[in-house]
C-alpha cells in the first residue's frame, strides 16, 4: 500500500471515530439526529400512504394494525452518511469537490434509506419471516455499499491518477 | 480503483447475493468458531477465568462459573456482529478480475482478519453485558469508566466500525494497490515485442 493510501485509511478511521463520538453524544443525538430521524419517518410514512398503506407516524415510529417499525440509529442512514463524510473528507480533493460529493452522496443515501424503510415495513407486514434477514444483512449492507460505491465514483472523478490508482 | 460500470455493478450484485447465501448457511457453524475465539480472549484477561460462551445455532449463551446456577443466562445473536462479511465479499467482487488467484487469496486473508474482529466484537459485547446489564452484580464489579468504555466500544462497532472495518480491509488488501493487475503472459510478451 502506498504512503498516501495508508494516510487516507488512517485519516478515515480517525475522522469516523471523531464523528461517531460527536453523533453519539446525547445533546447532538437528541437535538440533531432524532429530529432528522423523525423527518425520515414522516417521509416514509407519506410514501407508504401514497401506495395505499394505512400507517400512522408517531415520532420515529411507523405503525399500522399489521406491523410497526421504529427507526433508530442504524436505520436512519446516518451511519452511511458518516462513512461517506469520513471517506470524502479524508480523500485529497478541493473543498468544492468535497461539498458537491457530500451533497449528492447524502441525497443518494437518504433516497435509498427511504426505500429501505418502506420495503422493511412492507416485508414486516406481508412477509414477516423474511424481515430479520432483510433488516440485518440485506438492507444495511446495501445502503453502506451504495455509499462506498458513490465514494469510489466520486474519487475516480476528482483524482483519477493519484490515490485512486496507487501511483 | 474500479470505475463502476454496469458490468462491475453486476459483479458486485452477484457477489452480494452469493455472500448472503453463504453467510446465512455458514452462520451456525461460524458462530461456534467466533464464540470459541471470544471466550479465549475473555478468559485470557479474566482472573479467575470463568466465562463460558456456548453457541446453540441461534445465539451465543453467556455463562460464568460464579453465576447463580438458577439465574437465566443472557443470549447474544452473533449474526448482528458478523454480517459485515457480506459487505467485504461484495467489495472484493467488484475488483477487476474477481476470480484471479490474487483477489481470492486477498479476500480469504481479509476474511481471516475480519474473523478476529468478530471475536473481539463478541468479547466486547459480553463485556458490555457484564458492566451494565446485570443490575447489582454489574454495579458491584465495575465502575463508570468501565461502563462507558465497553458501552462505547460495543455501540461504535455496531453503528459504524463494523462497516468501516470491511471497507478498510478491502481498501488495504485489494489487488492493484502495489502493482498493476498482471496481464496474461501472451499479451505481456506481445507488448514487449512491440516496444
Amino acid at each position: 500500500m502506498k504512503r498516501d493510501q495508508k494516510l487516507f485509511l488512517i485519516k478515515f478511521f480517525v475522522a469516523l471515530i471523531a464523528m461517531y463520538l460527536l453523533v453519539a453524544w446525547n445533546p447532538v443525538n437528541d437535538r440533531v439526529i432524532v429530529p432528522i430521524t423523525k423527518v425520515i419517518a414522516a417521509g416514509a410514512g407519506a410514501l407508504l400512504h401514497a401506495i395505499g398503506q394505512d400507517v400512522v407516524v408517531s415520532g420515529t415510529t411507523i405503525s399500522s394494525s399489521r406491523f410497526a417499525v421504529n427507526i433508530n440509529n442504524g436505520c436512519n442512514g446516518v451511519e452511511a452518511m458518516l462513512i461517506l463524510l469520513a471517506a470524502i473528507g479524508s480523500f485529497p480533493a478541493t473543498m468544492k469537490a468535497r461539498l458537491i460529493g457530500l451533497g449528492i452522496g447524502a441525497v443518494v443515501v437518504q433516497v435509498l434509506n427511504e426505500i429501505r424503510i418502506i420495503s422493511l415495513y412492507l416485508i414486516g407486514a406481508y412477509r414477516p419471516a423474511l424481515f430479520q434477514i432483510f433488516h440485518t444483512a440485506v438492507w444495511q449492507v446495501v445502503v453502506i455499499l451504495a455509499a462506498i460505491v458513490f465514494f469510489l465514483q466520486w474519487s475516480a472523478r476528482v483524482a483519477p491518477h493519484r490515490l485512486a490508482n496507487g501511483s | 480503483m474500479p470505475r463502476i460500470d454496469w458490468r462491475t455493478a453486476l459483479k458486485g450484485l452477484a457477489g452480494f447475493v452469493a455472500a448472503v447465501v453463504i453467510w446465512v448457511a455458514a452462520s451456525p457453524v461460524y458462530d461456534r468458531f467466533v464464540a470459541g475465539g471470544a471466550e479465549l480472549m475473555l478468559r485470557t484477561f479474566e482472573k479467575p477465568a470463568v466465562t463460558r460462551l456456548t453457541a446453540n445455532g441461534e445465539d451465543v449463551k453467556v455463562d460464568r462459573e460464579d453465576f447463580d446456577p438458577r439465574s437465566p443466562r443472557p443470549g447474544l445473536p452473533v449474526i448482528d456482529l458478523t454480517f459485515n462479511w457480506v459487505l467485504l465479499a461484495a467489495l472484493f467482487a467488484i475488483n477487476p478480475r474477481p476470480y484471479s488467484d490474487r483477489n481470492i487469496f486477498r479476500f480469504l486473508f481479509a476474511s481471516l482478519l475480519m474473523s478476529i474482529t468478530h471475536m473481539a466484537a463478541l468479547a466486547t459485547e459480553v463485556m458490555s453485558i457484564y458492566v451494565a446489564r446485570l443490575g447489582l452484580w454489574s454495579r458491584m464489579h465495575y465502575g463508570d469508566l468501565a461502563r462507558n468504555f465497553w458501552g462505547v466500544a460495543n455501540h461504535s462497532y455496531r453503528f459504524v466500525l463494523m462497516f468501516a472495518i470491511a471497507f478498510g480491509l478491502w481498501w488495504a488488501l485489494r489487488p492493484g494497490v502495489e502493482e498493476p493487475v498482471s496481464r496474461s503472459p501472451r499479451k505481456a510478451s506481445r507488448r514487449r515485442a512491440r516496444s
